[in-house]
This record gives C-alpha cells, sequence and structure tokens, in this order.
C-alpha cells in the first residue's frame, strides 16, 4: 500500500521521459549552437556542452522521476548564481568596480532588470519617458528586450515567473532550502500584502519623483549586482540599506523560516505576477477528493500561498509560484498542475507535461547565456 | 511637496481604516442619492482643507519662533520626524490597534446639515502620527506658501481614500485593501525615518 502512496502519478518509463526530452533537446540545442555549432573555440564549446547537458538532464529526470521543484530548483539556483557572476564579471571589465559612477547613469549605462517594470508604467503614461538610465534598445540587457520578455512570460506563467524565470529568485530559494526545519513557524499573515504596500509606494514615488525608487533605495540584490558608488551620506545610506536588505530578507529569514522571505515580503513585482496569476492559463489545482488533509503542501509552501482554508476550499491562492514543491509533496496527487477550466483531479499529466515544456524552456533559454558565460570563466581559469 | 504627497496617499488608507466604517454611516444617513451624498463629501472635503490650511499658517509661525537658530532648525525636525515616524511604523502594525475614530462623537450633532462640517473638523485635528510629520515638515518650510502646498499635498494624497466611501459596500476585498494601506502607512513612516536621520546627520555635520 505504501508504494502507492508514492505520488506514483508522474513517474514515467525511460523511453517516454527521453521521447519527452527530445523536443527541449532539439530547442535547446539550436537556441544554445545558434544552429551551427562551432568547435573552433574548445572553451566555448565545452562550456555550451555542459550547459546543455545540465539543462536536458534536469528536464529529463523531471519526467522520469515525476519530481518537478527537485529538479527544477536546481536550474534556478545556478541561474541565480551565474547571472550575478555574469553580471559582476561584466561591471568590472567595462568600470573596474561593481559600483557606477553618476556618468555611468548620464549615458544610460546601466543594466535594466525586470524589478523596475513596475515603477516605469506610471511615469512612461505621463510623461511618455523611461524613467531608466538603461539602453532601450542596445548592450547587456537593454529595456527592451527585458520588457518583452517579462511580459510574455508572465502572460503565460502568471506568477510562475518568480519561480521559473527570475534571475534573483534563486537566492532565497537556495537559501530557504538549507535547514531541514524551520526556526520560526508562526508568521502573522498580514505579511504577505506587503509586497503590494510596496508595489505603491514605490508606484507613487517613482511616478512622483521620476526616480525609480525601489532600484535607488530598496531592492536587496543590488548587493550582489551593482550600486551606486558611495560618495556621500545618501549613497552610504543607500548601500547600507541593499546589503541589510540583503542579509535579512535574503539570507538569514529564509534559513530561519524556511520561506523565500524578500520574494513574499517585498518584491513589487511579486504582486505584479500575483495579479497576473488570474489571467494565465496555467495554475495549481487541488482535488478534494483525493486530499487526506494531511496539510504537508501547506507545511512546505515557501510563498505562503497555501493555507487550511485554501485546501478546505479546493484553490491555491494568488500568490502561488507554481514552483511544484506542494505537487512533489503530496503523497497522494491531489495537489497537481492543472489548466484553467479543467476540473481538478483530470488530465493532470497533459497539463503538467504542458506547463514543464513551457516554464522549463523559458527558464533554460534565459539562464543559457549567463550559465555559459560563467562556465566559460571557470574553464578559463581552469586550464 | 512629493513626500507630503505620499504621505497623504498613504497614511489615508490607516485614515479610513479607523474612521472610514464611522463616518460613513453618518455621511450616508438619511441621503436621498448621488446628489446628496456628492455634497456631504465636498463639505466634508472641503472643512478639512480649511482646517489644513489653519494647521499650516499655525505650523509655520511656530516653526518661525522654535526652529530660527539653524542648529536647531537641523536637528530637532531631524528628531520630530524619526520619532513621528516610528510612531507611524508601529501604528500600522500594532495588532491591538484600537479603531477608535474621534468622529464617533458626531453623535452629539443633531443638525444633519452639520455633521460633515464636523466631521471634517474632527478628522483634521484627529492628532495621529501622520500629522505629526506634516507638521513637523509645514513648521521647517522656508515661506508660508511652502506650509501651505505641503499640507494641501497631504490633503490631495489622504483625501482620494476617501472618495469612493459611497461604494464601500460594494469593494471586494476589502480588507486585503486596508491591509495594504495599514502596511504602506508604515512604509511611509520608514521613509521618513531615513529623512529623518539624514536631516540628523546633515545637521550634525554641517554643524
Amino acid at each position: 500500500m505504501d508504494n502507492v502512496l508514492k505520488n506514483p502519478g508522474m513517474k514515467k518509463s525511460l523511453g517516454k521521459s527521453l521521447l519527452y526530452t527530445l523536443p527541449m533537446f532539439l530547442i535547446t540545442f539550436m537556441f544554445m549552437t545558434g544552429g551551427r555549432p562551432d568547435f573552433s573555440n574548445p572553451s566555448s564549446s565545452l562550456a555550451i556542452l555542459i550547459a546543455f547537458m545540465l539543462v536536458n538532464v534536469l528536464y529529463f529526470l523531471m519526467h522520469y522521476t515525476g519530481k518537478t521543484d527537485k529538479y527544477r530548483v536546481v536550474l534556478f539556483i545556478i541561474f541565480a548564481l551565474t547571472l550575478s557572476f555574469t553580471l559582476i564579471k561584466n561591471m568590472v571589465a567595462v568600470r573596474n568596480s561593481m559600483s557606477f559612477s553618476q556618468a555611468d547613469i548620464l549615458e544610460c549605462k546601466i543594466p535594466f532588470c525586470h524589478l523596475v517594470i513596475p515603477m516605469m508604467i506610471l511615469p512612461a503614461a505621463f510623461s511618455k519617458s523611461i524613467i531608466f538610465p538603461g539602453s532601450i534598445l542596445n548592450g547587456f540587457a537593454n529595456i527592451s528586450s527585458m520588457v518583452v520578455l517579462w511580459s510574455v512570460a508572465t502572460l503565460v506563467l502568471g506568477r510562475g515567473f518568480c519561480s521559473w524565470g527570475c534571475f534573483y529568485g534563486g537566492w532565497d530559494d537556495g537559501f530557504s532550502r538549507m535547514r531541514k526545519k524551520p526556526l520560526v513557524k508562526n508568521i502573522n499573515e498580514i505579511w504577505k500584502w506587503m509586497p503590494f504596500a510596496v508595489l505603491l509606494m514605490v508606484a507613487l514615488t517613482a511616478a512622483l519623483s521620476l526616480v525609480p525608487t525601489y532600484c535607488a533605495w530598496i531592492c536587496p540584490f543590488k548587493a550582489v549586482t551593482e550600486f551606486e558608488q558611495v560618495t556621500s551620506v545618501e549613497s552610504a545610506t543607500k548601500a547600507g540599506i541593499f546589503f541589510s536588505l540583503f542579509a535579512g530578507l535574503v539570507v538569514v529569514l529564509p534559513v530561519m523560516t524556511k520561506k523565500r522571505t524578500q520574494c513574499s515580503y517585498l518584491c513589487p513585482l511579486g504582486a505584479v505576477n500575483s495579479i497576473s496569476n488570474k489571467i494565465t492559463p496555467f495554475t495549481i489545482k487541488i482535488d478534494k477528493n483525493a486530499c487526506n488533509e494531511c496539510y504537508k503542501c501547506v507545511e512546505v509552501c515557501p510563498m505562503f500561498a497555501l493555507s487550511k482554508e485554501n485546501i478546505k476550499d479546493g484553490k491555491v491562492s494568488i500568490f502561488c509560484s507554481k514552483c511544484g514543491k506542494c505537487v512533489d509533496a503530496c503523497s497522494k496527487n491531489a495537489i497537481h498542475y492543472g489548466i484553467k477550466g479543467i476540473p481538478a483531479g483530470t488530465m493532470k499529466n497533459f497539463s503538467r507535461n504542458l506547463f514543464l515544456f513551457v516554464s522549463f524552456l523559458f527558464m533554460a533559454i534565459f539562464s543559457a547565456g549567463s550559465i555559459i558565460s560563467t562556465l566559460q570563466s571557470l574553464i578559463k581559469l581552469i586550464l | 511637496m512629493t513626500d507630503a504627497l505620499i504621505l497623504g496617499l498613504s497614511s489615508g488608507s490607516a485614515c479610513l481604516a479607523t474612521c472610514g466604517m464611522v463616518m460613513f454611516p453618518y455621511l450616508m444617513s438619511g441621503s436621498s442619492g448621488v446628489r446628496r451624498i456628492t455634497i456631504d463629501l465636498s463639505v466634508f472635503l472641503i472643512t478639512r482643507l480649511i482646517a489644513y490650511f489653519i494647521l499650516a499658517t499655525l505650523a509655520w509661525y511656530f516653526g518661525q519662533a522654535f526652529f530660527s537658530d539653524p542648529l536647531i532648525r537641523n536637528i530637532v525636525p531631524g528628531i520630530l520626524y524619526i520619532v513621528f515616524a516610528v510612531m507611524l511604523v508601529w501604528y500600522s502594525i500594532d495588532k491591538s490597534r484600537n479603531p477608535v475614530c474621534p468622529a464617533k462623537i458626531a453623535k452629539t450633532v443633531n443638525n444633519r446639515r452639520l455633521v460633515p462640517v464636523f466631521l471634517g473638523i474632527v478628522n483634521s485635528f484627529g492628532f495621529c502620527p501622520a500629522l505629526f510629520i506634516i507638521l513637523t515638515k509645514s513648521a521647517t518650510q522656508g515661506t508660508i506658501v511652502q506650509s501651505y502646498l505641503a499640507f494641501l499635498a497631504f490633503f490631495i494624497g489622504s483625501s482620494l481614500w476617501f472618495l469612493p466611501l459611497p461604494l464601500a459596500g460594494k469593494i471586494r476585498k476589502r480588507e486585503a485593501i486596508m491591509t495594504i494601506g495599514l502596511l504602506a502607512t508604515g512604509l511611509a513612516g520608514i521613509i521618513f525615518m531615513i529623512k529623518g536621520l539624514t536631516n540628523l546627520i546633515g545637521g550634525i555635520i554641517n554643524g
């Protein structure tokens, strides 16, 4: 009987898993090599090969073992680490430092990141200007490509972007897995609304001051990417805030609570993505007939998206990032990936396969550049 | 002006959270349609605006008297900002917050037409941490016009929250909206805390 309880539904045979991996294999091959593999540069070829193998082996294992989050998080953490590495490497190569100067701002040389998007909307609507000192079309991390990528991903994945596309999420996701059991368990429910309050404040302050206030004052990930040169009390205060928030919300609290506290309590883009969960076709469904109300899913959810009430109602909240942790934890296969309009408990495999293909492909393609670049640097260092 | 507007926008929600549900029945009781509601709400807001201009005038004059010394002008407002900002943050997260609104004493007013005026007055003078912050800001302005502008921005920001009052019963997720508003108030408190610290450090460095 125990064997039956171990989430049997999502596992596939070796042949079937390979067949499901084939499209991913071909698309990632085309994307990473540009369709024309060039073996003239050994370090580059080796880096591409390792990255290619990594994403495809992880995708294969998702199908073969039936586990989602276990393998998603590997690529997600690697994505976060390599992105920071690549970004810092580029900064140091171009500027000799992680900090940027006023001249860099005036010349619009600041790489754009998706967290700025909620602050850009109101000023863009009223003043027809973009309040970020980055390049619109050219260069590394330009504004237009990031906006298009985020818009498409959010429309398709909803808040799934936070677990499958965000290049920062891997930081607190990684730290939230450091302990086996949380030190802090009872957290007041009201804090999960904080990202909406932050969104309200940063959207207003950005619209009124025409400065991306979240980036200028709050973003914890400035600590692992780039920040303003410390030349005054104000810039020193900003640097202090960046590093304190990174230490508190990305490192200490995730370790203590086993939750993604930065994503759940601060990120304004997370709030926007939560709203987009309402329109995305993919969702997490709860099959109330199969559920034995063990609440393991509630316990493991890193985003405060599940409560006992949600399970009783048979509906996950808008905060769900579709990471798959609850799906992996459910021994009854009662909580599963689903498509809106299809009743819970039906077409589980089809919904999961479709969601995994779309979301994993997005993460694989989005992360490939930084993974390959980091691997190249490491190979050069070793050789 | 920007920070006053932001303070108004964020603290307006807290104001509504405590007073809105008390004021709503009074503003709406015995109303005869949208026209009556609009008139009552307009009278309430105009009274608030007048009361704020009175407060702006008083704050500026007291500010001129007390903050004439440049050292005091830099340091005291910095300390006041920090104290009131801490109060504002505490207010937003305090679980045992007592939702008592001064507007409750409107029961004592018999004249139906005077109720919005009375509510406007008690709402404006119902001293809360956000109002203390704006009084401090107003007291440290260079000219009285700047002081009026600070209060005007605060008024505009906080008044926006009162506009949907007639529709309050129909708003879904009201509790979530109130929670977000209260948390935003706390964030505004943090902004002013940083502003106070910057003022204080700047004041000490510049002597």
